[in-house]
């Protein structure tokens, strides 16, 4: 597609001006982002999913539906009072789900969050300085990476009792070495091109050529990692809750009401349909926004 | 100690590169002295230790593989390599300025032109983001390029363009010293024509000396004010422009100008220097260019020529001239 006149001619010096601030620079980026369909259906996927989260006690009490037990109502079936049907304890599904995204996106970003402080920090010192550095930090990262990292989790959940805060730290410290690994190469395969030479030519300290030369290059596969590792962190959460370490009942969370749901599923598939569905989905739009914010952070595969 | 006229003099610099077993001596006792406002050019084919060189004067030969064995670098009377960090920091781009060879890879991809420019401008001057930019806006304009085209990305400009941009990055904050290596071997005749005359008036309108390397005597001829000839890490010739084109006395020297096609002559034959650049891991004997020298000695095997003045401009390093200042080369300079 043609690039529209108006985007690049600044006729006055204060249009100019105007123009030099982040925002052109983000509305461009923007315009971008909309030509990519794949991951625009990703984002409205993952708004939607964000906004239900965010309006949960709108859509439902949480106190009154989503946790309250009401033995006359067990067993709905989906799309009659209930828009999802009922559980075992006459819960509200849809209520419950809503709720659960609460707690599923919230530690899932969080845990990455600080996967990716930890695990970037050591990754892009590892990778740019090289040497010994690299040699310590990688190789204490491959003793963590030799342990799954669910049994990381469960093991730091267990030693320090369940919260959400410990859940959100063990899953952040499960996804460090991984995540290390890929700020580690990206970082590798950038360092050695000749504008960081050039950077450092201009008198550039090295955390200023890190983080505005190296990193910013490496966005791509960092970017496309993160929203899978969040994916990725919310399904390890869904998995602790399963097997009872995770978020605790009464509480809705997807695993925790996959679990409860599994005993009765061969005659209300329902119970397991929505909390499945919902991950899935949540999965499937982090995916598709992955991809389609590395193709357009990276102006080189600009058509 | 050393001249304050002179902007860079570099004294008995040794470098050498080692791998897991192979020492290579990419730069011998080289010395360089560039007085203020004039060009060298440092001439020589790959691998002779051009770039190195260069590198040393911002002391950033990359480490560990590279080492300076010895041998000392001043830039306007500072020894650069024994610097603190903190003040080679302040010294690189705002004293010295690289313009690389390569415009395609020397540009981050994904900043636009102008933040490229403006940040050299933010790191030496306490100006705030939108005087940087207004300040990078010139820039742009002084080497040729609308000013328009700030916000644009490096993909969106041309080879020509985009070493524009190098440039522009360069002489931003205003350097002494610019080191040109080989600014213009990635474009094309007709854009390097233009490249050059625009390195040519920015040095003289900014009043700046230059380290020009290079391997194209044409542009040594457009741009230098003195030559230095290098060969396998060793300045084996350095001379007015004038001593190196028409009174030329090494024999490399005359090689490299009759390997140049003669547009005079243009039934007469390219006559390229026979043999190829020896492995720098493992240098002849003696003085290193003699397996491929018409006129070597026998001594030129075993001893390393010393250094000899022929005139006060003119130095040479070939045992040719051990015992005379005159020229052995038989007067096929033109």
């Amino acid at each position: 597609m043609a690039e529209t006149p108006e985007v690049k001619t600044y006729s006055t010096k204060k249009d100019f001006m105007k123009k030099f601030k982040k925002k052109s620079r983000f509305m461009e980026l923007w315009y971008r982002f909309l030509k990519n369909k794949p991951a625009v259906i990703g984002l409205i996927l993952f708004i939607t999913i964000v906004l239900l989260a965010i309006c949960a006690p709108l859509i439902a009490d949480y106190n009154e539906v989503a946790i309250k037990i009401d033995m006359g109502n067990r067993f709905n079936p989906p799309f009659t009072d209930n828009l999802l049907g009922t559980d075992e304890f006459g819960r509200d599904i849809f209520a419950r789900i809503v709720h659960g995204a609460r707690i599923s996106l919230t530690i899932g970003i969080s845990a990455i969050t600080v996967s990716f402080l930890l695990g970037g920090a050591l990754g892009s010192i590892a990778g740019f300085f090289g040497g010994r550095f690299d040699g310590w930090i990688m190789r204490a990262m491959d003793v963590f990476l030799c342990l799954p990292d669910m049994l990381l989790a469960i093991a730091i959940v267990a030693a320090f009792g369940v919260s959400t805060l410990n859940i959100t730290l063990a899953i952040g410290l499960a996804f460090t070495p991984r995540m290390s690994r890929v700020v580690r190469a990206a970082v590798m395969s950038v360092r050695g091109n000749e504008y960081v030479e050039a950077a450092r030519c201009i008198g550039a300290r090295n955390g200023r050529i890190i983080t505005r030369h190296v990193l910013i290059n490496c966005v791509g596969p960092i970017i496309v990692q993160i929203t899978l590792y969040v994916a990725n962190a919310i399904l390890t959460i869904s998995a602790l809750s399963f097997i009872g370490l995770g978020i605790e009942i009464p509480t809705p969370e997807w695993g925790n009401m996959l679990a409860e749901g599994r005993a009765a599923m061969r005659q209300y598939p329902h119970l397991v349909i929505a909390p499945g569905l919902a991950i899935f989905f949540t999965i499937l739009s982090l995916n598709l926004l992955g991809d389609g914010l590395r193709d357009t952070l990276d102006p080189r595969l600009k058509q | 100690m050393s001249d304050s006229l002179n902007i860079l003099d570099i004294k008995n610099l040794t470098i050498e590169y080692s791998s897991d077993d192979d020492v290579v001596k990419a730069v011998n006792n080289v010395n360089i002295v560039i007085s203020k406002g004039k060009t060298l050019g440092l001439v020589g084919e790959t691998g002779a230790g051009k770039t190195t060189t260069a590198l040393s004067i911002l002391n950033l030969v990359p480490e560990p593989q590279g080492k300076i064995i010895s041998g000392e670098v001043f830039l306007a009377g500072e020894d650069v390599l024994s610097m603190k960090e903190k003040r080679l920091l302040e010294v690189r781009g705002d004293k010295v300025a690289m313009i690389f060879q390569d415009p395609m890879t020397s540009l981050n991809p994904i900043k636009t032109v102008g933040e490229q420019i403006a940040e050299g401008i933010r790191i030496h001057s306490k100006l705030n983001k939108k005087d940087a930019a207004v300040k990078a806006r010139e820039m742009l304009e002084l080497v040729g390029i609308p000013g328009d085209r700030i916000l644009e990305y490096p993909h969106q400009f041309s080879g020509g363009m985009k070493q524009r941009v190098v440039i522009a990055i360069a002489l931003a904050c205003k350097p002494d010293l610019l080191i040109a290596d080989e600014p213009t071997t990635a474009l094309d005749v007709t854009i390097q024509a233009q490249v050059l005359k625009l390195i040519n008036e920015l040095k003289q309108s900014y009043d700046m000396s230059m380290l020009m390397i290079t391997h194209d005597l044409g542009i040594v001829a457009e741009v230098c004010d003195e030559v230095s000839i290098m060969y396998a890490g060793r300045i084996i010739e350095h001379g007015s422009l004038e001593d190196i084109f028409d009174n030329k006395m090494h024999p490399y020297t005359k090689g490299l100008f009759d390997s140049l096609p003669n547009i005079e002559d243009r039934r007469s034959e390219l006559k390229p220097i026979k043999g190829l650049m020896p492995d720098p891991t493992n240098l002849p004997s003696g003085c290193a260019f003699h397996p491929r020298c018409d006129y070597a000695r026998p001594e030129c095997s075993v001893e390393q020529p010393k250094g000899k003045k022929i005139s006060d401009s003119h130095y040479i390093e070939c045992h040719l001239y051990n015992e005379t200042t005159e020229n052995k080369l038989g007067g096929t300079n033109e």
